[in-house]
C-alpha cells in the first residue's frame, strides 16, 4: 500500500515538471515579422467626350428655287462622357468651316450655311448662321446641351438630324454638283 | 437661421461655383465630319399653253388669223458655261407646212407668227431644229449669272397669208400640218 501511493507521487512529478517544460517552451519562442512593404495604388479615370455618328454622308436631289430639299437619310450623333467637374454644361455643335460656301461647285457657285438647314430629334429646321466654339463665323449652330451634375458624369446623349438645303433664296443657282463638309463635335465645360 | 448667415452661405456657394467655372477647363470631343452631295441637274423644258390652233381661211386673202393665241413657256436651271437659250418654231419641210394630202401645200413661207405682240414674220429661216427655210426662232436669251435658272414667255398669235405665189389659186380643202415649239441651250 505504501508502495503504491509512492508510485502515484512519482507519476504526478512527472507529468507537472512535463507540462512545465512545455509552458516554458512555448514562452520563449519569439514571432518574427518582416518589414511592411507598402505598394502604392494610383487608379485614373481620365475625362472623355467623343461623338459617333451613325452615318458619314448625306446626299441631295436638288430643285431649283425650292425650299424643300431634304437629304437622303438622317443621320444620329450619339455623346458620350466620362467627366469629373462639379458642374459642367456638354454642348453638342453642328458647323461649317466658312457660311459663305457650306456646299460649292468648284466654279464659284455656293450654297451658304444659311441655306443649309437641321432639325434636330424632330425640332423645327434651323439654319447654320450661328458662331459656335467651332467652324466659320455665322456658320453653326447648337444642336444640344446637357447640364452635367453629380449624379451624370458619366451619360449620353443622342441627337438625330434631319438636313433640308433651301433654295428659295438662290434661284439662280446654276445647275451642277455641289459638295461640302458638315462637322459635328461636342465640348464639355 | 439669420439673414446674414443666409447671404454669406449663398455668396460662398456662388464664389465656389464661380472658381469651379473659372478653373474649368473645355474639353472637346474629337470633330465629326458628314459629307455633304447635291445635285442639281440641268434642264430646259417648253410648255405650251394649247396644242391645236384652227383657221376659216379665205381664198387670196394675206389675213387668215388663227383661233387663238398660243403661250410658250420655257423654263431652264443651266450649267456654268452655257450662254444662250433660244426659242424656235418651225416645220419639218418649208415647201408643205401645211398639206391637204393631194399635193396641194401652203408653204412655211405662208405661215406668220407675231411674238409677244411683235410684226408678223413668216417662218423662212434655216433654224436649229426642222426643214432648211422652215423655221423661225422666236427667241434669244443671253445667258448670265443672273439667270442661270429662269424662265420666260412667248405668246404667239398666228396667220396664214394665201396672197403669195400661187396660193390665190389654192383648191378649197382641209389644210392640216404640225408646228414645232422647241428649246435650245447653248454651246
Amino acid at each position: 500500500m505504501r508502495l503504491r501511493k509512492q508510485f502515484g507521487t512519482v507519476v504526478l512529478a512527472v507529468a507537472t515538471l512535463a507540462l512545465a517544460s512545455l509552458l516554458a517552451g512555448s514562452a520563449s519562442a519569439q514571432v518574427r515579422n518582416s518589414g511592411a512593404s507598402p505598394i502604392a495604388l494610383n487608379a485614373v479615370l481620365s475625362q472623355s467626350l467623343s461623338v459617333n455618328l451613325s452615318g458619314n454622308a448625306v446626299n441631295f436631289n436638288l430643285v431649283a428655287g425650292s425650299a424643300n430639299n431634304p437629304g437622303s437619310t438622317s443621320i444620329t450623333a450619339t455623346t458620350s462622357w466620362t467627366l469629373n467637374q462639379l458642374v459642367a454644361v456638354v454642348s453638342v455643335y453642328a458647323f461649317f468651316s466658312n457660311s459663305a460656301a457650306a456646299l460649292t461647285d468648284g466654279a464659284g457657285d455656293n450654297i451658304p450655311s444659311a441655306d443649309f438647314q437641321i432639325s434636330d430629334n424632330g425640332g423645327a429646321f434651323t439654319a447654320l448662321t450661328s458662331t459656335t466654339p467651332f467652324g466659320g463665323a455665322n456658320a453653326g449652330m447648337t444642336l444640344g446641351q446637357t447640364l452635367i451634375l453629380l449624379f451624370n458624369e458619366k451619360g449620353s446623349r443622342t441627337d438625330v438630324m434631319k438636313f433640308n438645303i433651301n433654295l428659295s433664296p438662290l434661284p439662280n443657282l446654276p445647275s451642277g454638283d455641289y459638295t461640302g463638309t458638315l462637322t459635328i463635335q461636342a465640348q464639355a465645360i | 437661421m439669420k439673414t446674414g448667415t443666409c447671404i454669406r452661405i449663398v455668396g460662398l456657394m456662388l464664389a465656389l461655383f464661380v472658381a469651379i467655372s473659372a478653373s474649368a477647363q473645355a474639353l472637346n470631343s474629337g470633330a465629326q465630319p458628314i459629307a455633304l452631295n447635291a445635285t442639281l441637274g440641268e434642264s430646259l423644258t417648253l410648255t405650251l399653253s394649247a396644242s391645236t390652233v384652227n383657221f376659216t381661211l379665205a381664198a387670196g386673202s394675206a389675213t387668215n388669223a388663227g383661233s387663238t393665241n398660243i403661250t410658250a413657256t420655257t423654263a431652264w436651271v443651266l450649267k456654268p458655261g452655257r450662254t444662250a437659250v433660244g426659242v424656235y418654231a418651225y416645220f419639218a419641210t418649208a415647201a408643205s407646212a401645211l398639206t391637204d394630202g393631194a399635193g396641194d401645200n401652203i408653204p412655211s413661207s405662208a405661215f406668220y407668227i407675231a411674238d409677244n405682240a411683235g410684226a408678223s414674220t413668216a417662218l423662212t429661216n434655216t433654224v436649229a431644229f426642222g426643214g432648211a427655210n422652215a423655221g423661225l426662232q422666236l427667241a434669244n436669251v443671253a445667258i448670265t449669272a443672273a439667270n442661270r435658272s429662269a424662265s420666260r414667255t412667248d405668246v404667239m398669235a398666228y396667220n396664214i397669208n394665201l396672197t403669195g405665189g400661187a396660193l390665190p389659186q389654192l383648191p378649197a380643202g382641209t389644210y392640216t400640218g404640225t408646228l414645232n415649239i422647241q428649246a435650245q441651250a447653248t454651246p
